[in-house]
């Protein structure tokens, strides 16, 4: 009986031997630039924020999971996949 | 500015209004309108959309369609069509989208290019190219120009290239009058057979008809985008980021292939863009231009926000969204070929015959006007116009004593940022898919498509030079078709139409209204005296800083259309041949005035500026193809930024060619060296051409009234050196250096 | 039987009816536009996936189109022996549907580039280089944001001979500057192990006409012809 409707939070980001341009440059070109040098290292990557019915937190992660992974919603040769956090929707 | 408020049961409603404009529609429509009908005509009255300050003086263009047999479309229509023979037609207009672009650059160039395309496609066409004139502030040691230069070229790239439609030329120009108000112009060319344009009318003729909307989904965004690009920046402007939209190009190429496959079907009766003023502009003109009525179902229309009242749905400027008249025999035919591109669309009303717009909101009939009063002539509001006094003072600045080394500042010419090398910029946009590019980015003053099927060449080029304006826009517009008109020409074509988009500050500021009115009239002369149609036009005022009250640069941008029969006829800039001569065509006048040599060495903007002869350009034009039948030019470049020696340069760049000028006996004795080198008279091309057909070249040339001059010889070793100049020494360039100056100074600015 | 060759259309592809051109008025085969959805295996003796952006590059460039009922059908002509190549796009397709190996990246320098450059040929066996000598430096143009060539098994490619070209300079060189795009190893393109696939960034059907290059060249018109070759070959 699933009735209640969670948020999953997810983010793909390169592996490191994809690089991350993207992150690089925001570092690079204008961070230190800027004078922020106390900010270290800065990583890109794609949110997703997918809406699941399930009948609790655990199932609604098993269900993005294996769609993430059936679909290739990310693509496992360039990029790491992990689920942030799970939340109730608030009615 | 005043903006007076009418009001509605529950909705008060600003509107952009004169009193006696409200005054004039109450009594069009014999009643007070309620708040929808007040948004419609807010939107309808709009500079934007009616050109109420600027209708009289358009007026002053030749009619293009009962003037010229080829013209098929002109002002007023969604683009300019002109019949190119073989059963083919070309579309093409031009657009601004400045006032979006300077607050958000990404997606105000993105959805001008949006718009541009919808414009063209509109005439039942396929749109195959686009072309970007741009301005900002120069971008040298100013972070906020960068951005903007940056974002709106990326804004163009990833539209552009996404809907598959090449961009394969442009223009930009930086001063310090675009810093705050950039100038992000937009061009589009379709091509398409002379039947499918005939089934694409943008007037509904026929009762019974269906409105079929397809596209984009409608929601709040952009609601009063046309009366935010009537009104100048403010700080306030700010706040009105929600106006600016965010296009959608994936979905605009689904709308292209559609609404291409739904002409062809043979169903469509009509076709409607909706840009600037959404649902409003669309239906009206659709239902006034046919004299028809039209009933719409507010609630059949897929919105993408619940709730949304009347007056949002028929404002909404959501971007990619057309409007079909579908004759109702082929109803299910044409909603199959959206269903196969998974487009969506809703059948959302009727063409009938009672002359009146009706719109109903469920059972309520919220909107009811006769269809004429939106699409009638909005009034016209006589502006005054007053020449600046300060216009004297400029024109008879002195150039300063030649202090420099002539040497030097040529390198700092080349080196310049309206002169060097916009590679930086073309290399994001794909220029040759839909393989018609032949050529190319970088190979010619104009960007020339092959017409597949036929022997025919399509060339292109946009532009204006906004300095020479400024000093004097009546010999500066001119002076700006002779440009436009040489770049087609340099590479073969002949020039057949034009479209332009005057770019000016305040109306209301007789000032500013003098510019424009004197670009409209040089414009206008030219084109009636050299034969092109002007088949198009689009007017953006209040490019102007409120705070400061400082207008942009006056900039009548031109775009011109030309054709050439035959690739044997394809002419190209690059030197060809070491040995070959090098000629100077066309007269060199102490013209300094707003040049580059001005601005880049004294940081001077006055001086004498170029002035157009209307009977020696047509003589040095058909001298040139007089040339071409002959097979005579082996490369051409019209001289504009800079003058004839940075001309020279160009051409030597791609295949490694040097030259050996001599400048003896060249020039008017009179012209001191530095008015010779950088002058920037207009109607000037350095040609290349053989040895053996000098004295040939030099007979027509006297039979045709026509200053030629040889000027050098082209030569294999990496240098120009330049002899004969008097009271000076001789000049030596250095082709590597000035290569890398070229290449270097925008990306050295942009790539950090 | 004449030969018939599909180019499969999907939402957003733009290179399309360029291909079509080529094959039908250039190389002078039939070659049809299917769309996604329409696309029968059987009705083909080869296929072509064009360049342009579909569904939007959404998500991941190539990723949706990977999903649709044609990439099935071109499942069945890979096994089957049948030639089968990917453009730009097309390129980023068959990766994403796992017919080759590695993956597309975003460009390094994070631009959009459009311009003509050298490729290398290093493989001439594939269906599509047969008439290609080993060696041959082709010029050919590149329009791409997301071509940066990427593979965690660098190591078997190369030991299979799945590395069909890559980038150099006129001079043939594998150089740095040479390389548009950050591409692992200057990577331009790559085939399956059966080497009757081949994918790549750059487009063949733009250079397949001497009008078309800033050069006069043609190298495009090898790769068609080839797969004309093979396909002639097999029957």
């Amino acid at each position: 009986m699933d009735s209640s409707e969670f948020i999953v939070e997810v983010v793909l980001e390169n592996k490191p031997a994809a690089r991350d341009p993207v992150g690089e440059t925001i570092k690079r070109d204008l961070l230190a630039k800027k004078g922020y040098n106390s900010i270290t290292n800065v990583r890109s990557g794609q949110y997703l924020r997918i809406y699941v019915k399930a009948s609790n937190q655990e199932e609604a992660k098993t269900i993005v999971n294996k769609m993430c992974n059936d679909l290739r919603i990310f693509n496992p040769i360039t990029q790491n996949f992990n689920i942030l956090k799970v939340s109730d929707k608030k009615k | 500015m005043n903006i007076p408020t009418v009001k509605d049961n529950e909705t008060e409603v600003k509107v952009d209004l004169t009193k006696e404009e409200i005054e004039g529609i109450k009594d069009l429509m014999n009643r007070e309108p309620n708040a929808t009908e007040w948004g419609m005509f807010d939107i309808m009255y709009s500079e934007h959309c009616s050109y109420k300050s600027s209708r009289p003086i358009l007026k002053s263009f030749e009619n293009a369609v009962e003037n010229y047999e080829y013209v098929l479309a002109g002002p007023g229509e969604d683009a300019g069509v002109i019949d190119i023979g073989d059963g083919y037609c070309v579309a093409f207009r031009i657009e601004s989208h400045n006032h979006p672009s300077a607050i958000e650059p990404y997606h105000g160039a993105a959805t001008g290019i949006g718009g541009i395309i919808r414009d063209i496609l509109c005439m039942g066409v396929r749109p195959i190219a686009l072309l970007d004139p741009l301005r900002f502030g120069p971008l040298r040691g100013n972070p906020n120009s960068q951005w903007l230069f940056k974002y709106v070229i990326k804004g163009i790239a990833d539209y552009g290239n996404c809907t598959g439609i090449p961009t394969i030329g442009g223009e930009v120009e930086f001063d310090k009058s675009f810093e705050n108000n950039c100038l992000v112009n937009v061009a589009c060319i379709g091509l398409g057979k002379i039947e499918d344009f005939e089934h694409a009318p943008s007037e509904a003729f026929y009762p019974g008809d269906y409105v079929v909307l397809m596209g984009g989904s409608t929601g709040r965004d952009g609601i009063h985008g046309v009366t935010f690009a009537s009104r100048t920046l403010t700080e306030q402007s700010e706040e009105d980021r929600p106006a600016v939209q965010i296009g959608d190009p994936f979905n605009k190429k689904l709308i292209i292939e559609s609404t291409l496959e739904a002409v062809k079907t043979g169903y469509i009766r009509g076709l409607k863009d909706l840009g600037g003023g959404g649902l409003t502009c669309a239906v009206s003109e659709l239902t006034g231009n046919g004299d028809t009525g039209a009933t719409i179902y507010l609630d059949k229309i897929f919105t993408r926000e619940p709730g949304m009242t009347s007056f949002e749905i028929m404002l909404s400027e959501s971007q990619e969204r057309m409007a079909f008249i579908v004759k109702p025999e082929g109803l299910e035919k044409v909603l199959d070929v959206f269903r196969k591109f998974e487009t969506n669309f809703a059948v959302i009303g009727r063409i009938d015959d009672s002359k009146i717009l009706k719109v109903f909101q469920g059972d309520k009939l919220v909107v009811n006007i006769p269809a004429k009063a939106l699409s009638s002539e909005v009034p016209v509001i006589p502006r005054a116009e007053k020449r600046p006094k300060y216009l004297d003072k400029l024109l008879v600045q002195k150039t300063p004593e030649l202090k420099e080394n002539l040497d030097e500042i040529i390198y700092k010419l080349i080196a310049s940022e309206n002169i060097c090398n916009k590679e930086w910029i073309y290399r994001q946009y794909d220029h040759e898919v839909g393989i018609r590019s032949v050529v190319k980015c970088g190979e010619g003053d104009s960007g020339v498509l092959r017409l597949i099927g036929t022997n025919k060449f399509l060339a292109a080029s946009v532009g204006t030079n906004s300095k020479h304006c400024y000093l004097d826009p009546y010999e500066g517009a001119k002076g700006g078709l002779v440009e436009a008109c040489g770049n087609v020409i340099a590479n073969g074509a002949k020039p057949m139409a034009m479209v332009n988009d005057c770019n000016f500050g305040n109306p209301e500021q007789p000032e500013s209204y003098w510019f424009f009115s004197q670009a409209v009239k040089g414009m206008a002369d030219f084109c009636k005296e050299l034969r092109i149609p002007v088949v198009g036009g689009k007017v953006s005022f209040y490019n102007e800083n409120e705070a400061t009250h400082t207008a942009i640069k006056p900039a009548p941008v031109i775009m011109i259309i030309g054709l050439i029969v035959g690739q044997e006829n394809i002419v190209t800039l690059p030197f060809k041949c070491s040995g070959n001569d090098i000629l100077l065509v066309g007269e060199t006048k102490a013209e300094l005035g707003g040049s580059e040599y001005h601005s880049v060495i004294y940081d001077m903007e006055g001086g004498n500026p170029p002035k157009v002869n209307e009977t020696q350009v047509k003589t040095t034009w058909n001298f040139l193809f007089k040339l071409y039948d002959k097979h005579l030019v082996k490369a051409n470049h019209d001289v504009n930024k800079g003058g004839f020696v940075i001309t020279v340069t160009e051409m030597c760049f791609k295949n490694n060619l040097g030259a050996n000028l001599d400048l003896t006996n060249c020039f008017d004795n009179s012209l001191r060296n530095d008015e010779l080198l950088f002058s920037e008279s207009v109607g000037r091309f350095i040609i290349e051409s053989e040895p053996k057909d000098y004295e040939k070249i030099l007979k027509i040339a006297k039979k045709n009234n026509v200053h030629v001059i040889k000027i050098g010889i082209l030569i294999s070793s990496l240098e120009i050196n330049i002899t004969g100049i008097k009271n000076s020494k001789d000049i030596k360039l250095d082709l590597n250096k000035m290569k890398n100056l070229y290449d270097f100074t925008i990306p050295n600015i942009m790539e950090i | 039987m004449p030969i018939k060759i599909a180019v499969v259309q999907f939402p957003g592809s733009n290179c399309d009816l360029d291909a079509v051109h080529v094959l039908n008025e250039v190389i002078g085969v039939e070659c049809s536009l299917v769309w996604h959805n329409n696309f029968k295996e059987a009705e083909f003796d080869g296929v072509i996936l064009p360049g342009g952006f579909s569904f939007g590059d959404y998500l991941r460039a190539g990723i949706i189109a990977a999903h649709s009922p044609a990439i099935e059908q071109a499942r069945i002509m890979l096994k089957d022996g049948r030639p089968l190549i990917g453009i730009c796009n097309g390129f980023q397709i068959l990766t994403e549907a796992q017919f080759l190996p590695g993956a597309l990246l975003q460009n390094e320098s994070l631009k959009f580039i459009c311009k003509w450059v050298n490729i290398k040929v290093e493989n001439n066996k594939t269906a599509f280089t047969n008439r290609m000598k080993l060696n041959d430096i082709l010029d050919i143009p590149i329009a791409h944001g997301e071509g940066r060539y990427f593979t965690d098994n660098l190591k078997e490619l190369e030991e299979n001979d799945q590395i069909v070209f890559r980038y150099t300079n006129q001079k043939g060189e594998i150089t740095k500057e040479a390389n548009p795009n950050g591409s692992m190893n200057n990577i331009a393109g790559v085939c399956n192990l059966e080497q009757n696939c081949l994918g790549l960034m750059p487009h063949p059907e733009r250079a397949s006409e001497e009008i078309l290059s800033p050069n006069g060249t043609f190298y495009g018109k090898l790769f068609f012809q080839s797969m004309i070759d093979f396909i002639q070959k097999r029957l």
